[in-house]
């Protein structure tokens, strides 16, 4: 645990120097202004929300197929920490949204995408929480989680069949970003990898010793009827 | 399988269409809505085919969580399901038995939405009809499907058909982008039909709802043995 202090130590630091390339390194954007820096945060938070509902699809399968807890426990944790990652996400989208096309909603496939994995990632941890044995919840989580994730790219598509207005950042010679912007985007990304794999550790920890006071305490109960 | 299937299918039709109570509730329910809806329309004003064709899924797939609940609520007395889970035959069949069971269902009361969306709505037949039927097939498999698979997911659970919405709401929403689409084209006629609409992205969209089925029913093949099993009591 104590690497993943550390690290969670140079994640923080990190942060610190990153808003110095977003307000002093970086250029302001000429049409949006100050609103476009929340973009140095938003895409960080969008794409390791993506890579936590992923590890969480792959630690599904996984369970269902070997059966151990250790795959379940893991799938729950990124998928709250992916569904954490979503909301901000969401968050910090509808602000920028707002300020560059005057909307705090619109329909868009990214947005969509992003919005539909929110709901079916509330959703499973609803059904974490609901009264049933473990191995029926970690069954049916898996299930949820490895169908939500299979309907992602067929959501994409048809929002983009529907309408779309969201811009590719980096579709085509960098979306129009000049460097200094692509390099602080990119050390975003990397600086939220330190700040992610710490918490994901820290609460797969807490998670599994949560889980043995559990079996202690129903044991404990036992022996004493 | 495919005739163990049938054999399901048939008794849970049975059960259903004999009891007073069964499909009633839910076709209520969606006639209530496309009621309600057109509370919001003035006298003579007519709804956008769109909207309409939003309401028609929005009032079906109201009904198809009712359908699959109850579907799966059968088993549920006496611990009939154990019966159904110890058949010589493959789990599956139960989940086929149930999606074909749900489907005719779901057909019986869109062919009673269908004319209160004429009535309420103030809609009537369009250009693109036999595109429509298409897309009002092609969705009700893949809804279907999903209901089958996710029915067995709440099987003894209290407040069984909220969370069926919840899970199986957002999963529909591609292919209910698909149904609506396609389906308010056979409700339009040719002045209200945008010109960007062609044949190309009619094909597109029925190619997404086709693609959504082939998806959902080979995951529903592989994951119903993972939930419907003996873990669970």
């Amino acid at each position: 645990m104590k690497k993943y202090a550390y690290m969670a130590l140079i994640g923080v630091l990190c942060l610190a120097f990153s808003q110095f390339l977003i307000y002093d390194y970086a250029p302001t954007e000429r049409t949006m202004g100050y609103a476009q820096k929340i973009f140095y945060y938003h895409l960080p938070l969008a794409w390791w929300c993506f890579v936590s509902f992923f590890i969480s699809f792959v630690s599904a399968i996984l369970y269902l197929f070997k059966k151990n807890m250790c795959y379940d426990r893991l799938s729950a944790v990124s998928a709250e920490i992916g569904f954490l990652l979503a909301t901000l996400t969401l968050v910090t989208g509808s602000i920028w949204g707002r300020q560059s096309w005057g909307v705090w909603w619109t329909w868009d496939p990214r947005l969509t995408t992003t919005l539909v994995l929110w709901f079916i990632y509330a959703a499973y941890l609803v059904v974490r929480t609901m009264a049933m044995p473990n191995e029926k919840r970690a069954a049916v989580s898996a299930v949820i989680t490895i169908i939500g994730f299979l309907d992602v790219p067929l959501v994409f598509f048809s929002a983009r069949l529907w309408r779309s207005i969201h811009p590719a950042v980096f579709a085509s010679k960098g979306g129009g970003l000049e460097a200094e912007m692509v390099h602080t985007v990119i050390f975003c990304v990397l600086t939220f990898a330190f700040i992610y794999i710490p918490l994901l550790a820290f609460r797969l920890k807490q998670v599994q010793q949560l889980q043995s006071m559990e079996t202690l305490r129903t044991r404990m109960l036992y022996e004493e009827n | 399988m495919l005739k163990t299937a049938l054999l399901i299918a048939q008794k849970d039709l049975r059960l259903i269409l004999t009891r007073s109570a069964g499909l009633s509730q839910a076709l209520l329910l969606g006639l209530l809505l496309v009621f309600l809806f057109s509370l919001s329309l003035q006298t003579g004003e007519k709804l956008s085919p769109q909207a309409a064709s939003t309401m028609f899924w929005l009032s079906s797939v109201f009904c198809q969580v009712l359908i699959f609940q109850m579907l799966y609520a059968l088993e549920e007395q006496n611990s009939a399901r154990v019966g159904l889970q110890l058949l010589p035959s493959q789990v599956q069949a139960v989940w086929l038995g149930k999606f074909l069971a749900g489907m005719l269902l779901l057909l019986i009361a869109q062919v009673i939405f269908i004319p209160a969306m004429f009535v309420f709505l103030n809609q009537s037949l369009g250009f693109y009809l036999f595109h429509a039927c298409v897309g009002i097939l092609l969705t009700d498999i893949g809804i279907c499907a999903c209901g089958s698979l996710l029915g067995a997911l709440c099987v003894g659970q209290s407040g069984k058909e909220s969370i069926l919405s919840i899970i199986l709401f957002p999963l529909l929403v591609p292919l209910l982008l698909a149904a609506i689409r396609l389906s308010s084209l056979g409700l339009a006629d040719l002045s209200e039909i945008p010109s960007v609409v062609d044949h190309a992205e009619i094909l597109r969209w029925h190619g997404l709802a086709l693609a959504f089925d082939a998806l959902f029913c080979s995951a529903a093949l592989v994951l119903f043995p993972f939930l419907y099993n003996g873990d669970d009591s």
